[in-house]
């Protein structure tokens, strides 16, 4: 699992330009953003907009000289940067106001983070494995919450269970496919280090 | 919200599950961006159920279930039981239709065979030992007894007792009285070679009464029977 401290030298990295520090950040985050926005906007073009003005304007920050001094805060900036644009969307959509695109050309392609391409790799044999491991019954249960989107209300009413139950599914199941993924991707290191 | 709240929210699951109001879920997306470790959490769990659309909406490959062997009138039917008994089945069709057939078939044709039976006279005169009554039988071989029964009224029929050498019972046979009129008191009897064995015999007549109640004795003839 990769995990990156955003530190000090990650954040003068960024500060410098240097393409895989770029290419790890906009990777990172333009997918909690997309998870983000999935909830709040309706087109993925919105989302789309959205995602690269909020880098625009990260990085605008970052190379001027009222940059951010807390690299810990790095992902809560995004984040509220990500929150002044989307409340910016909102009310430019009602005017058919197109978002600035200022230096969005510039920035790297978030597709090719080393993590994100292993997770689409593996993740769906992952997760037919995890799926085909359930009950029956969970199966259904997972298949009318996600894949029918039916109120998950009355899906739990039908299946005689509660939400928590749901939840606990989700968390069982999503533990499952991590330590599938985890296990994938030691035996791939070890592949490689021989 | 920090690291362990959100822990224990189980904040990924709802937050995925749409469970959160605004400002909880505001909070916990100002968490997740800044700590690697939920960030992770909530890209696994996203990953998860965007591919489980995928493998859901195709149909399970559902591994057929052993089908337990029912036990029942049919259990019998399964090959581990019914090929060894077709074998011996055969065994005893093939041993019938070799040996015991072809040897039944012979003895019937013998008996079907006109033929000249060994006879002998059992008469009163024997019963009171004036002289013993030689039977004289080819060994296997049935002979025939032609047995004086004093017919009474009072029997509704009568019964004959062979005693071997021994003095061990060999057959007994019941006749009506009926049988015993119409043969004019003497009476035939086929008697079948029960052994091999040479020696003084005893046939000992007795009435039966009514209800097949055994009644007195009659008469009892000494023969000696002599096996060629």
């Amino acid at each position: 699992m990769q995990f990156f401290a955003f530190d000090g030298p990650y954040l003068e990295r960024l500060r410098a330009g240097d393409y895989r520090t770029q290419e790890h950040f906009v990777s990172y985050f333009s997918e909690l953003m997309r998870l983000k926005l999935h909830s709040r906007l309706r087109s993925e073009q919105a989302i789309e907009d959205v995602r690269q003005e909020t880098f625009a304007r990260v990085f605008a920050t970052l190379r001027s000289g009222a940059g951010i001094r807390e690299p810990e805060r790095l992902g809560a900036f995004v984040n509220s940067t990500c929150n002044n644009v989307l409340l910016e969307s909102y009310r430019s959509s009602s005017r058919n106001t197109p978002l600035e695109e200022e230096d969005s050309e510039r920035l790297p392609d978030q597709a090719v983070d080393a993590l994100n391409t292993l997770i689409h790799k593996q993740a769906a044999e992952n997760v037919r494995r995890v799926i085909d491991e359930l009950p029956e019954r969970d199966r259904r249960l997972l298949k009318e919450v996600f894949l029918e989107e039916r109120d998950k209300d009355l899906v739990c009413h039908d299946f005689g269970v509660d939400r928590n139950y749901l939840r606990v599914l989700l968390h069982r199941a999503k533990q499952n496919f991590r330590s599938m993924y985890l296990k994938t991707v030691t035996q791939r290191e070890q592949a490689g280090g021989e | 919200m920090d690291h362990s709240e959100a822990l224990q929210l189980m904040a990924t699951e709802r937050y995925l599950l749409d469970e959160f109001p605004p400002e909880i879920r505001d909070q916990f997306e100002e968490h997740f961006f800044g700590c690697p470790e939920c960030a992770i959490d909530v890209r696994m769990a996203a990953a998860f159920i965007e591919h489980s659309k995928k493998t859901l909406s195709t149909p399970a490959i559902v591994p057929m279930p052993a089908v337990p062997v029912k036990s029942g009138w049919f259990a019998w039917l399964r090959p581990a039981f019914v090929v060894p008994a077709f074998a011996i089945l055969l065994a005893v069709i093939g041993y019938q239709a070799l040996v015991v057939h072809p040897a039944l078939s012979n003895t019937i044709a013998e008996l079907t065979k006109p033929r000249v039976l060994e006879s002998a006279y059992l008469s009163s005169g024997t019963a009171r030992g004036d002289s013993q009554t030689v039977v004289t039988a080819p060994a296997g071989q049935p002979f025939v007894l032609f047995v004086d029964i004093p017919a009474d009224n009072r029997f509704s029929s009568y019964s004959a007792e062979l005693l071997s050498p021994a003095g061990t019972k060999v057959w007994a046979l019941t006749t009506p009285a009926e049988a015993v009129e119409s043969a004019k008191d003497s009476l035939a009897i086929r008697v079948a070679p029960a052994n091999n064995q040479s020696g003084e015999y005893v046939l000992v007549v007795r009435g039966m009464g009514a209800g097949a109640t055994e009644g007195p004795e009659l008469a009892r003839y000494l023969f000696n029977l002599q096996l060629r």
